[in-house]
């Protein structure tokens, strides 16, 4: 009878990389979730004329109208940390200064693109979750100055996730520096 | 917050972009103006302009859109306007020859092929018929004429000759009319049955036309022309003999409308109106209209209302109103709306914003408080998101091109404008004989 080819994994050993699986999901969901949002800030939606089809023939309505069609792109032009419509807001508010507003305009879309690369990569993994949370507590502080109950709430669970990294940041492997 | 700060407030920026869209669009081909001078061919068609007044005016912006065409001769009896019209081409690197009178014209341009008729309404004919006869195709602006022999006396000259004469009743040939009448209401039947129609042209007190006194015409070239004095001249529209006051000048396009898409024309009119405002004017300047409509499933009766008020109340539209929903049509698009009752269930309305025919209301509409048990509901409103590119007259002007190279059909010969047009001159016979006028199906033919 050949010998068993089975590996034995001992108890300790099995729990240990239950807990990197369980970082590794929590840090590639954090990773992308930064990193989209950081992309996304530089996304736009543009209006397209275009000829209206004609569904039951495939080819330009003979009437010859047009329709306007939404088209998204991406472009450094196209950049805006905070949308216009909540800008507008966090402007009248006594407790947040222009300076400040700017600034965390400016830096919001490049400080996600960064802690998003970052902790993909595990490139300074707890770095990168205290830049995302320090971003979510910032933009906490700004819902809840603007009454924006629902996303404070909403807010809470992408804290409660980067918590919850933290907790299990010490199962990471595969980082690129596990330093920081 | 994450979500909400990826919102982009885009309805702003696109708005923006599809303006600047429409302005590109609309940009005239200059390069195309400067071409050095052909023999005419079916490519290329050699074109005179009679007439450069407001409307010749808002004619040639559209002229200058279109390729192939080639503007050769200008005509206005006013120095003023001729030389307005023809230092404004040389700019544009498009030289004319200018005419004070379009007989001149005719006998001096050889190679013309078209002649585009933007004078007073009384010009219309004897202009349009002479036109014709020397051979050329004719786009004359409506009302055909001032009098129903007039128009009558056109049909028969564009038989005659076999030449195209398109009458510039322009909505026919508006991409947005003609996709609402074929997708909408021919192909999804949306109004169910057709029971009333309400059009409206109201507008506010405007001061008459007036002139540099310096470039006041003699009186005998305005006698010779048939115009008493400067200020007749300037205002025709509100005068007898000249024009047919604002229910010709405003409300035929709208009639026209009416009839075009009900299929059918009137067989009654009955009307009230009057000169109530000016003092200096011979046409009305209030008037209300219906007519009755023979349609297959019963009569259906048309509203129209030109005022001399305010222009509040909606602005001008033709909206037609039947049992399942009401369309209202403008050359406006803003005015534009499409209204669905509740009980509406012969189409899938799902279906008609799928293929991008109808889009819903950003703002839903509400169950307002009832004030009256009788009050049916509050509709739901969609609107019609087409929309083309072009100055509203263009399509009707390529039209009348496209027909003179053969490759399309006119949207409206003259012989079908007579027909809507008959009724309009009823209209203003009505408000002069205070009753009900019956109108016949031969009557109205040409």
């Amino acid at each position: 009878m050949a010998a068993s080819t089975e590996i034995r994994v001992l108890p300790a050993q099995k729990n240990a990389w239950d807990f990197t699986f369980a970082f590794w999901a929590l840090r590639l969901w954090l990773g992308a979730r930064a990193l989209f949002v950081g992309i996304q800030k530089f996304a736009a939606y543009k209006s397209v004329a275009q000829p209206l089809i004609d569904p039951s023939t495939g080819q330009p309505d003979a009437s010859g109208v047009m329709v306007n069609v939404s088209v998204k792109s991406y472009a450094f032009a196209n950049y805006a940390g905070i949308p216009t419509a909540l800008r507008d807001k966090f402007a009248h508010d006594p407790l947040l200064p222009k300076f400040a507003l700017t600034a965390f305009d400016h830096i919001l879309g490049p400080a996600f693109l960064l802690a998003g690369i970052m902790l993909i990569l595990g490139l300074g993994t707890r770095l990168s979750l205290v830049i995302q949370g320090v971003l979510f507590i910032a933009l906490t502080i700004g819902l809840i100055l603007i009454d924006q109950n629902d996303g404070v709430a909403y807010l809470g669970i992408h804290i409660g996730l980067v918590a919850a990294a933290f907790m299990l940041a010490q199962h990471n492997r595969f980082a690129v520096l596990k330093k920081w | 917050m994450v979500d909400t700060l990826n919102r982009r407030d885009f309805i702003g920026a696109t708005a923006v972009a599809g303006a600047a869209m429409l302005l590109e669009a609309c940009k005239s081909d200059s390069g195309a103006q400067t071409a050095a001078v052909k023999k005419s061919s079916l490519n290329t068609i050699n074109v005179a302009l009679v007439g450069y007044g407001e409307e010749g005016k808002v004619l040639l912006e559209s002229l200058l859109n279109i390729e192939g065409i080639r503007l050769v001769a200008l005509c206005d009896i006013w120095d003023y306007h001729r030389g307005e019209g023809q230092r404004y081409l040389e700019k544009l690197g498009n030289e004319v020859r200018a005419y004070e009178n379009y007989e001149d014209l005719l006998a001096k341009e050889k190679d013309l092929q078209a002649v585009i008729v933007a004078t007073p309404d009384f010009w219309h004919a004897p202009m349009t018929n002479t036109c014709l006869k020397a051979g050329l195709h004719v786009y004359c602006e409506k009302m055909m004429s001032n009098t129903i022999d007039g128009a009558r006396s056109m049909v028969k000259t564009m038989r005659d000759t076999g030449k195209l004469l398109q009458i510039g009743h322009q909505r026919r040939s508006n991409p947005r009319y003609l996709f609402t009448l074929n997708r909408l209401l021919h192909e999804a039947q949306f109004c169910g049955r057709l029971t009333a129609v309400n059009g409206q042209w109201n507008r506010a007190v405007k001061e008459d036309f007036g002139w540099p006194k310096k470039y006041e015409m003699p009186a005998s070239m305005l006698a010779k022309y048939g115009y008493k004095d400067m200020h007749q001249f300037r205002n025709w529209r509100w005068f007898k003999g000249l024009g047919g006051g604002p229910l010709s000048d405003l409300g035929a396009h709208q009639i026209d409308i009416f009839n075009w898409w009900l299929g059918v024309t009137p067989k009654s009119v009955v009307a009230s109106g009057g000169l109530d405002y000016f003092k200096n004017h011979d046409w009305y300047d209030n008037a209300m209209v219906i007519y009755e409509y023979p349609l297959e499933q019963g009569v259906a009766r048309a509203f129209y209302q030109v005022q001399t008020t305010t222009s509040a109340g909606g602005g001008y539209y033709e909206m037609f109103m039947g049992d399942d929903g009401t369309i209202k049509m403008s050359e406006d698009p803003s005015i534009c709306a499409i209204y669905r009752e509740a009980r509406a269930n012969a189409v899938s309305w799902d279906d008609l914003v799928q293929k991008g025919y109808v889009a819903a209301k950003p703002v839903a509409a509400t169950d307002a408080t009832k004030v009256d048990v009788r009050e049916t509901a509050q509709l739901a409103e969609y609107e019609i998101p087409v929309f083309f590119n072009k100055p509203p007259h263009q399509p009707h002007l390529e039209n009348f091109f496209n027909a003179i190279r053969g490759t399309a059909k006119l949207n409206c010969p003259a012989d079908e404008a007579f027909t809507s047009e008959y009724v309009i001159h009823k209209a203003n016979e009505a408000v002069a004989a205070e009753n009900k006028l019956h109108i016949t199906n031969e009557e109205v033919k040409a």
